[in-house]
């Protein structure tokens, strides 16, 4: 045999993008197919025994999924984000709530805090590092699991926003527990988080959604259900609630907070959206998860919303910001689906 | 007034394990994914990384080595530091992206697995970090290599090499799928972190990043130097895992470290062996492949596993035997089928390189000058063709290399044996004793077909070269070939020959 003459035309790109007019960006550069037990003509994810348990796992969650594309290589970020450009805005964010953390600290307010409203950050704010690091387990589990490095990538860069979340109520659950070391905080919160009646449905949630083993599932029942109601009442009722009883740094902090989650929301929107543009079925199966995980998070929402109405001074009615919440999500979901007609 | 230190409050970010009550905790962390065995369930609890960060200090310490890295490549852009790069060491850099952007993104895998399944909440807290450092490393890789795609197209690869079938890559699937992103998060932390990370990582890290200096690559040397610093800190999951694991089941212990052990050394001698002893100009080599494992390997590793109360593997004597062939045997290979491979071995053979290779690894000459005569005398009669693969190597059942390790009789004489196994009906072949042993025990995951067995299978159509380079994914622009036969053939021009294979219409004859 002989080895042919080398081809004159030089490429512009990777031979994965085909024979394409337009260059493709950083992002794509760096995000496509990267995942090789996606890749095509395969036997099985794993180069292994098409029967090993690894093997299995992923042709039942992954591969025989009910959500199923043409190429899942199609779908691309909104924010199309990198991991330079990610610590880049997110150690902005970072010294932004630094220096609102440094600036509170020297004010002293937290001895300044209302009673009530230092109930509230000690039955919920502290308490929520548990339930937000469950979010940070499954998002990770998605990402582990995504049909393409496109989801993967998005789903990384979310888990890690929920370390961030999680680190700062640490952070907070510390500086309130040296303001008040007679309050419980900083000792109470797995406690709480465990036991305490308004806390259980929202944990019976996410120890449910831990198990969502389907990938699609798990998508569905963290980033379409659970976290966009419970964010509407840790993040944007939380903070309303804080600011009417004058916990400004909490009414801060949260707002910070509120970029990451909308942020998820962007991309796991356009994933619906790319989903059933590439398959008809696959909003059935979405709208069915959607309706098996809903009652479990509105139950969950109104039990933290006994929260918001009973312990701060000027509290928010519980019946109000369960609908809160649920129209929240609804909204959401209306913009998700209504793209799609 | 400043912010409280981490040691102040670090401990509840840590602190974010519960006993659930709404499903069973084996549902949570079953086994195969969490991999407890043994270990009873609370002796996680204990489980303490050594190296602390926060989420605040990540970010910030990766954006300033972010801005550094793209800062010295935008720079050396505009320099044409690439066109006068030598051929051998710009075939080991495209061995290196081609082999190694995709693994980290298989190791981005991994830390995502740890970050669900692992067994206590600060464990899964740093592997959150470990999947970002992982994405980091398997984009930036990436993009480097991108950058050349238009130069040579052999770069096309740096994206391209794991989703083909080229048997380098199934080679690395096997290896990396099994120690990466299929085991249990228990094997994981201690094949990936610390095998890998804290072992054999260093090899192509440190002793690249020197070779790419010497040989002018500031810009390569650049990238692969800043991805090390990352690995100090994911690579500590791996301790305080094995820890637990060699106080509750060390015997498991010992099986986890030894297997990824071998696979590694095996992977490495083949990417990084040739990459060291025969592509990096003679005048740039620091050490030799072997000179490199003692230090890093050998001594580093093995005190490491000492230290947990481990023994030296029991395949150590083999091992040890294999430093002084594995590479040689695996680089003749590559260059012999270089129509199968995405860079352009150099073989490096000529006077001056045998004489260092001779100083090297005394038995060098007596194993493969011979052979190495034999192809420099077909290529000074003219004869190249003769020096092109017709068929395909037989490949090892388990880490799917050829199997081409010689072994010395008691004769003196130097064969390649075949370690045989019948299972299942079936014969399988390894290229060591060792890959059979590891088959053996990892049967049930490992028991799948090399591209022999799908050759012989009909998977393959049509049987012969040309097939298996379209199954493989090879494409005329890329087929490998040598950069430059006369740079190590014409020290031996107008010698006698002997071996000289015969034109194909007198060898028919006779």
């Amino acid at each position: 045999m002989t080895v042919p003459a080398k081809k004159p035309r030089p490429r512009r790109t990777f031979s994965a993008f085909g024979d394409v007019r337009r260059m493709p960006s950083e992002y794509e550069v760096m995000t496509h197919a990267q995942n090789w037990t996606t890749r095509s003509n395969r036997l099985a994810a794993f180069e292994q025994n098409p029967s090993s348990p690894a093997n299995l796992w992923f042709l039942t969650y992954r591969e025989n999924s009910p959500l199923q594309a043409e190429d899942w290589e199609q779908f691309r970020d909104p924010d199309s984000l990198t991991y330079r450009a990610y610590v880049s805005m997110q150690a902005d964010a970072e010294a932004k709530t630094g220096g609102v953390l440094e600036e509170y600290a020297e004010a002293e307010a937290d001895r300044a805090l209302l009673p009530g409203q230092l109930a509230l950050l000690r039955c919920l704010y502290t308490p929520s590092r548990y339930l937000v690091h469950g979010c940070q387990q499954i998002e990770a589990y998605v990402g582990y699991m995504a049909p393409t490095s496109y989801i993967t990538n998005a789903a990384g860069f979310a888990a890690a926003d929920f370390l961030r979340r999680v680190t700062l109520t640490a952070y907070r659950t510390r500086e309130l527990q040296l303001a008040h070391p007679d309050s419980g905080i900083g000792e109470s919160e797995r406690r709480i988080w465990e036991t305490d009646g308004s806390w259980q449905p929202a944990r019976r949630a996410i120890e449910k959604a831990l198990i969502a083993y389907d990938w699609g599932e798990a998508f569905t029942a963290l980033n379409l259900v659970l976290a966009p109601t419970l964010d509407d009442v840790l993040i944007r009722q939380f903070r309303e609630v804080s600011r009417d009883n004058g916990d400004q740094l909490s009414w801060l902090l949260a707002s910070f907070l509120q970029a990451d989650s909308d942020r998820r929301n962007r991309w796991s929107a356009a994933l619906v959206s790319f989903c059933v543009e590439q398959q008809p079925g696959n909003e059935e199966a979405l709208r069915r998860w959607i309706r098996r995980w809903t009652p479990i998070a509105d139950e969950a929402a109104a039990g933290l919303g006994g929260l918001l109405q009973t312990r701060p001074e000027r509290g928010h009615d519980a019946s109000q910001v369960a609908a809160g919440a649920r129209a929240a999500r609804e909204a959401f979901h209306a913009r998700v689906f209504e793209g799609l007609r | 007034m400043s912010l409280l230190r981490r040691e102040e409050w670090q401990h509840f970010v840590r602190d974010v394990d519960w006993a659930f009550s709404y499903v069973d905790d084996e549902a949570v962390y079953p086994e195969w994914h969490s991999g407890t065995g043994k270990v009873p369930r609370e002796a996680w609890l204990k489980w303490e990384e050594d190296y602390k960060v926060t989420y605040p200090e990540y970010v910030a310490t990766q954006r300033e080595k972010e801005s550094a890295a793209y800062a010295v490549k935008a720079a050396l852009q505009r320099s044409s530091s690439f066109d006068t790069l030598d051929e051998g060491w710009k075939s080991s850099t495209k061995m290196h992206f081609g082999g190694i952007a995709l693994v980290e993104y298989a190791a981005m895998l991994g830390e995502l697995k740890m970050a669900r399944f692992g067994l206590n909440g600060a464990w899964r807290n740093m592997a959150t970090f470990g999947q970002l450092d992982e994405l980091r490393h398997s984009q930036i890789t990436t993009f480097f290599g991108h950058e050349f795609v238009g130069k040579d197209p052999q770069y096309d690869w740096t994206q391209k090499t794991f989703h083909t079938n080229c048997w380098v890559p199934i080679s690395l699937r096997n290896l990396f799928d099994g120690m990466m992103i299929a085991p249990n998060v228990v094997d994981l932390a201690i094949e990936l972190p610390f095998t890998f990370e804290t072992g054999f990582t260093n090899l192509q890290f440190v002793a690249l990043s020197a070779d790419a200096l010497q040989s002018g690559d500031v810009n390569f040397a650049n990238m692969i130097s800043s991805i090390q610093t990352d690995e100090a800190r994911h690579s500590q999951q791996g301790g305080p895992t094995l820890e637990i694991l060699v106080e509750h089941d060390p015997v498991r212990a010992q099986w986890v470290i030894e297997k990824s052990f071998w696979g590694s050394a095996r992977a490495f001698a083949a990417l990084t062996g040739p990459a060291m002893d025969y592509y990096t100009p003679l005048e740039h080599r620091k050490q030799s492949y072997r000179e490199f494992m003692e230090e890093w390997i050998i001594d580093q590793y093995i005190r490491t596993i000492q230290d947990y109360g481990l023994k030296k593997p029991w395949f150590w004597d083999e091992f040890m035997r294999g430093l002084d062939t594995w590479h040689h045997a695996l680089h003749m290979g590559l260059w012999f089928w270089r129509p199968t491979i995405w860079w352009r071995p150099k073989a490096g053979v000529s006077k001056d390189e045998r004489e260092w290779l001779r100083e090297k690894y005394p038995n060098w000459e007596g194993v493969y000058g011979d052979k190495w005569d034999v192809i420099i005398d077909n290529i000074n009669a003219n004869n190249v063709e003769a020096t092109l693969p017709e068929t395909l190597p037989w490949l090892c059942n388990m880490c799917h290399l050829p199997a081409c390790n010689p072994t010395q009789s008691r004769d003196g004489s130097w064969r390649v044996r075949d370690w045989s196994l019948k299972y299942d009906g079936k014969t399988h072949h390894f290229c060591t004793n060792a890959c059979r042993q590891i088959w053996w025990k990892d049967r049930d995951n490992v028991n799948h077909e090399t591209v022999i067995d799908r050759f012989l299978a009909g998977q393959i159509q049509p049987m012969d070269v040309s097939g298996i380079l379209g199954y493989m994914g090879l494409t005329p622009d890329v087929m490998g070939d040598d950069p430059d036969y006369a740079a190590w053939t014409k020290d031996y021009v107008g010698r006698s020959a002997t071996g000289l294979a015969l034109a194909p219409a007198e060898s028919e004859e006779s």
